[in-house]
């Protein structure tokens, strides 16, 4: 009965924070100086065109009526439509994009796993000598480094010096698939590659905390290697620390896939949401952002209903 | 949406790995997923070409965008004129034009062969209710609408003879029928131009991807010589130096116009690179607003325009690439004359000019420019140069969208730089409303003067007439003439020097 | 180990610091005059590390891009401290349901990285120092806030706090005497690594076009121009890459540090 409470508590804080960022979103548009219209009917409109658009667009309704017709619009998928891109809706234009960056963020939060884990654990189990020290280093290093330069280096290097891979640009997979693959591959990297620094951190420091339990010790008394013990013991206990900072990066991964896109000219949200935000194409702004904060706080969501599966105790005690 | 012909070079083993990695990945997220459709080898060569500008609608007569005709026009849509890459007037639908003695009668005589792609044909018939069609749409793009209102009426003589009078003698008019203006629409489409086409060219769209590309396919129905390529992609890029990157990486066979001039090098090995440098319609204007009181003053534009040493600039901004001009012409125009020499850089005299005109204090002018490449370094250059002349810059960058509304549309600037790439857009200076707000009566009546000449010879004479007097009061400040920088596979045959009209002219090219 | 990540986040940062104020007074070439005669020269005297593709000393540049850093950061960072460290504050040492309204609005701030914020900004308000400065001193709001109040739930429960209310110390009075000065070192922690993520998030808005104008030089303008020469000139592109790790680097590592340095009970953990 209590997990029933708290799980409907968590979808009321999340149905909460969306009403939020709704408005936050859109009284941050509404504050364009100039009339909406105008701006998008350019310089040679005539103000019956302009008028017309407003009619249209029910710029000359009040503010809370604006609103509700948004955010009701989303609720049944209805995005409202693109001035930039003529007679295509918001949600079209969103779909195909989607996609593509949902490919590019899901593969490469798995690599940033594959590269990060055994990352970090090595950090953890040899933290005092030179070869957890080296990938710390490696990881301060990575963080510092911005995730454009390193897709520009990547494509110098791997397109341009070597040509293995494109420089840029995305194939659908249901045309060809191998093309799809040697599109994807740089960015991947380039994403997961930045993003396996922050986490190699997180890793090791979970990990750290578990070498010192005493369950850790048990195993390893009784002859187990430490990577064998780590690997049965560790990664269960440590994963609700992990879970909270793959939570806590999502909104990261979601800004570093904007770049990513950018540099590898990739097709998806980001590109759309920066030719939207260059051609004060608001609606696709409004949408696309909605999209995105969506996301994060549905993950966060996730997340906290992940702990109550993950660690039984969560079920009873109250987290602080 | 088509990509580029799958490489020819084996993948290297590091790749493949890679790959095979990414696939079993992508197997493992696949689950619950279908994937529809094999890969499909078209048939035939296919040309792939970057470009910076996307176009938002195939719709050419109600948008403004250069990007539009870049694509259609001649490749989807002809016009009874066309120019050619030295920029003379030749023959497309009309085999034969001649012009009234008093000017004012146009008379077209067109092939018989020519037909839209649906089959029907392009004859005086389809061209009247076209001419009729501009003149009823009030919609129209401006710049179009002016163009119109010059024709008076368009009648059938026989079958493939079209007579069109015209309102006042105009040389500019046949040369606009030659762009945008004469763009033949098949009179019998009833569906949306802005997302299909209609016209009698060699090809015809086949999709367009927005934020990606555009795809044409042959006109299977196209009555003279047959498309070369089964397939053309014309590939967008937000950034010029993504689409360099994706030349060096033989994803695209063709650069339609190279934005980054720097990056010329790059593309120096011949045996993969064909690197063709002509020039192209575009004037990089400093345009002055003749509102701002200081700007109004003759020696203030004359000394501006000292203060800036524009061999240096062309340098400096765009690698030595381009031309010189000292007024609203390029080379390719028939009335073209060499008036760099035209107050020449200069920075003392300059000084004492601004000295002269009251402004020994200094003087402080905001140049507002849209977020280009040429024009975003230009101001830097012009900024700095003003700077050593006591002219004090303030520089602001607006996205192109808010740059059309506040320079362009409300006059909002002292000065901005864009490029003109219209051709032959002299005219514009003799529109007091225009953004430039200069309208000077002297060049108005010299420029309607050229226009309405009965000759082409006494035109040409009165519009380099006009040209020298825009120079010589400074109207604006001619930085240079954009270069037509293309890059090709050397594979590739066939691509126009000159870029003197708005369209990437596909009809001889060749190979791929 | 530990002190030797304070001590090089400490130069690092100090070198930034340094050059900036350096650049106040001397810069060893005018870091704006465009000199198109020496364009692209390579590293060498007098020009040490080369000039760029408008032949203005990238020494210079540099000396100066690193001001537009440091004020980039300090004002984000700033703003971010001033509204989110007393937000925390109050929300933990009152709790409730005001506890409740700061956080969860908090957690609706924290859903706009800095990034996206700035793009629905500049959609609105156009593209420029202030918009990207704004976005990322919001975005990071609920950063300061949290650190801020788990500190002061710590400190409310602490016993010295517990006889100061039974003295009968105001709230206030306890704030300013006693939760102040004990978060003050997890704030101070937290303000560098803002200041590097701060530092990163202005470098991509300027690689995106949507931060300070391109003639202002700051290093992320500095690597958006010197893309332009990324194969005939990559040594362009490596020094302000270089300069905004070696910044970030230092601030991290100055935030790794000082918490080590400061709360030793931390030492193993983060």
């Amino acid at each position: 009965m209590r997990l029933a409470l708290r799980i409907g508590r968590r979808i009321g804080i999340f149905a909460i924070s969306l009403v939020g960022a709704s408005l936050l979103i859109f009284m941050i548009t509404k504050a364009l100086p100039g009339d909406v219209a105008q701006v998008l009917l350019g310089i040679d409109a005539t103000p019956e065109a302009v008028a017309k658009l407003r009619a249209e667009l029910g710029l000359d309704r009040p503010l809370w009526v604006q609103y509700a017709s948004w955010v009701g619009g989303m609720l049944v998928g209805d995005f409202g439509v693109s001035h930039v891109f003529p007679g295509q809706s918001v949600l079209s234009l969103i779909g195909p994009r989607l996609a593509v960056t949902l490919w590019l963020v899901g593969i490469s939060m798995v690599l940033t796993l594959l590269i990060a884990l055994p990352a970090g654990m090595v950090a953890a189990l040899k933290r005092r000598s030179w070869q957890g020290v080296a990938v710390s280093s490696a990881a301060q290093v990575g963080m510092a480094i911005p995730v454009f330069w390193g897709g520009i280096i990547a494509v110098v290097v791997f397109a341009v010096w070597l040509r293995w891979l494109p420089a840029n640009g995305y194939v659908p997979l249901t045309q060809d698939p191998v093309q799809w693959a040697r599109h994807l591959v740089l960015p991947c990297l380039t994403l997961a590659g930045v993003q396996a620094a922050v986490l190699i951190r997180y890793v090791r420091s979970a990990f750290v905390e578990v070498l010192n339990e005493d369950y850790y010790r048990t195993a390893r008394s009784v002859g187990w290697t430490p990577m064998r013990a780590l690997w049965r013991h560790g990664v269960r206990n440590a994963a609700i620390s992990l879970v909270t900072v793959l939570g806590l990066q999502v909104g990261s991964v979601l800004v570093g896939a904007i770049v990513v896109e950018s540099v590898f000219a990739l097709p998806g949200l980001g590109s759309l949401l920066l030719t939207a935000v260059n051609q004060r194409d608001l609606l696709v702004v409004q949408g696309t952002v909605m999209l995105l904060v969506l996301t994060v706080l549905g993950i966060s969501a996730l997340v906290d209903f992940s702990y109550l599966l993950i660690d039984p105790r969560q079920r009873t005690g109250d987290r602080a | 949406m088509t990509q580029p012909a799958p490489s020819t070079r084996p993948l290297s083993r590091l790749s493949r790995r890679l790959v095979a990695v990414l696939s079993a990945l992508a197997m493992l997220m696949m689950v619950g997923c279908t994937t529809a459709g094999t890969p499909s080898e078209p048939p035939g060569h296919t040309l792939t070409i970057g470009a910076t500008s996307e176009p938002d609608s195939m719709d050419a007569w109600h948008n403004a965008a250069a990007a539009i005709p870049q694509v259609v026009l001649y490749n989807v849509y002809e016009t009874l004129v066309k120019v050619d890459a030295d920029g003379k007037l030749k023959a497309l639908l009309a085999q034969a034009w001649e012009l009234s003695p008093d000017g004012l009668t146009y008379t077209f005589h067109l092939n018989p062969a020519a037909k839209f792609a649906s089959g029907a044909p392009v004859d005086a018939a389809a061209v009247v209710a076209n001419i009729e069609r501009l003149k009823s749409d009030s919609n129209l793009v401006a710049s179009l609408q002016a163009q119109a209102s010059v024709m008076d009426s368009a009648t059938a003589v026989d079958t493939h003879v079209v007579q069109i009078k015209l309102v006042h003698p105009s040389i500019m008019w046949l040369y606009n029928m030659s762009s945008t203006l004469g763009m033949m629409l098949d009179p019998s489409f009833t569906g949306d131009v802005a997302t299909t086409t209609a016209g009698s060219g060699p090809y015809a769209l086949k999709s367009q991807s927005k934020g990606q590309s555009v795809v044409l396919a042959p006109n299977t129905n196209y009555w003279g010589t047959p498309a070369r390529f089964s397939e053309v992609t014309f590939r967008y890029y937000t950034d010029a130096n993504a689409m360099n990157a994706s030349m060096l990486s033989g994803d695209l066979d063709v650069i339609s116009n190279l934005q980054a001039p720097d990056a010329l090098s790059q593309f120096s090995d011949t045996s993969r690179f064909t690197t063709i440098s002509g020039t192209t319609n575009g004037e990089v204007v400093l345009g002055l607003n003749h509102k701002t009181k200081a700007l109004a003053k003759l020696e203030v534009r004359r000394a501006l325009t000292m203060a800036i040493d524009r061999q240096q600039l062309l340098n400096t901004v765009w690698n030595g690439q381009g031309t010189l001009i000292g007024s609203m012409s390029v080379p390719t125009d028939p009335w073209y004359e060499d008036l760099t020499g035209t107050n020449p850089y200069n920075p003392d005299q300059a000084r004492a000019l601004l000295k002269e005109a009251g402004y020994a204090q200094g003087l402080t002018l905001r140049l507002r420019v849209p977020t280009f490449p040429y024009a975003q370094k230009s101001a830097q250059f012009v900024a700095s140069a003003l700077r050593d002349v006591g002219v004090t810059v303030k520089v602001e960058e607006l996205d192109f969208t808010r740059w059309l509304k506040e320079v362009y549309g409300d006059g909002d600037y002292d000065m901005t730089i864009v490029a003109h790439v219209e051709a032959r857009d002299l005219g514009n200076f003799a529109l007091p409303n225009y953004y430039w707000h200069y309208g000077d009566p002297k060049f108005a009546a010299l420029y309607n003067a050229a226009d309405q000449a009965k000759t082409e010879a006494e035109s040409i004479t009165l519009m380099k007439e006009a040209l020298r007097y825009l120079a010589d009061d400074a109207a604006a400040i001619w930085l240079f003439a954009l270069p037509n920088l293309v890059i090709a596979k050397s594979t590739i045959t066939g691509l126009p020097k000159n870029a003197t009209t708005l369209s990437f002219d596909l009809s001889t090219i060749a190979g791929g | 180990m530990k002190r030797f990540q304070l001590v090089v986040g400490l130069v690092l940062v100090g070198l930034v610091v340094a050059s900036a104020i350096v650049s106040l007074f001397w810069t060893p070439f005018d870091p704006i005059q465009v000199d198109g005669a020496n364009r692209l020269r390579p590293p060498g005297w007098p020009h040490l590390l080369g000039t760029d593709g408008f032949g203005i000393d990238i020494v210079s540049q540099l000396l100066v891009g690193a001001r537009a850093t440091l004020l980039v950061g300090i004002v984000s960072v700033g703003v971010s401290a001033v509204v989110g460290v007393p937000l925390g504050m109050v929300a933990g040492q009152l709790g409730g349901w005001l506890d409740e309204v700061v956080m969860r609005a908090a957690d609706i701030v924290y859903a706009f990285p800095a990034l996206i914020l700035a793009m629905l900004f500049a959609s609105v308000w156009g593209a420029s120092t202030v918009t990207a400065m704004a976005a990322i001193g919001i975005s990071t709001i609920p950063a300061f806030a949290r650190v801020s109040r788990a500190g002061a739930l710590q400190v409310v429960a602490s016993d010295f706090v517990l006889a100061a209310r039974v003295s009968g110390t105001s709230r206030l009075g306890i704030a300013v005497r006693h939760v102040g000065p004990n978060i003050a070192p997890v704030v101070g922690v937290q303000a560098s690594v803002v200041f590097a993520l701060a530092i990163l998030a202005e470098a991509a808005l300027s690689y995106l076009g949507l931060g300070t104008p391109r003639s202002v030089p700051t290093w992320g303008n500095m690597l958006r121009q010197a893309q332009d020469q990324l194969f005939t000139a990559p040594l362009q592109s490596v020094w302000p890459g270089l300069a905004i790790a070696l910044a970030v680097l230092g601030f991290n590592l100055l935030g790794d540090g000082l918490r080590d340095y400061l709360d030793p009970r931390l030492r193993e953990v983060q």
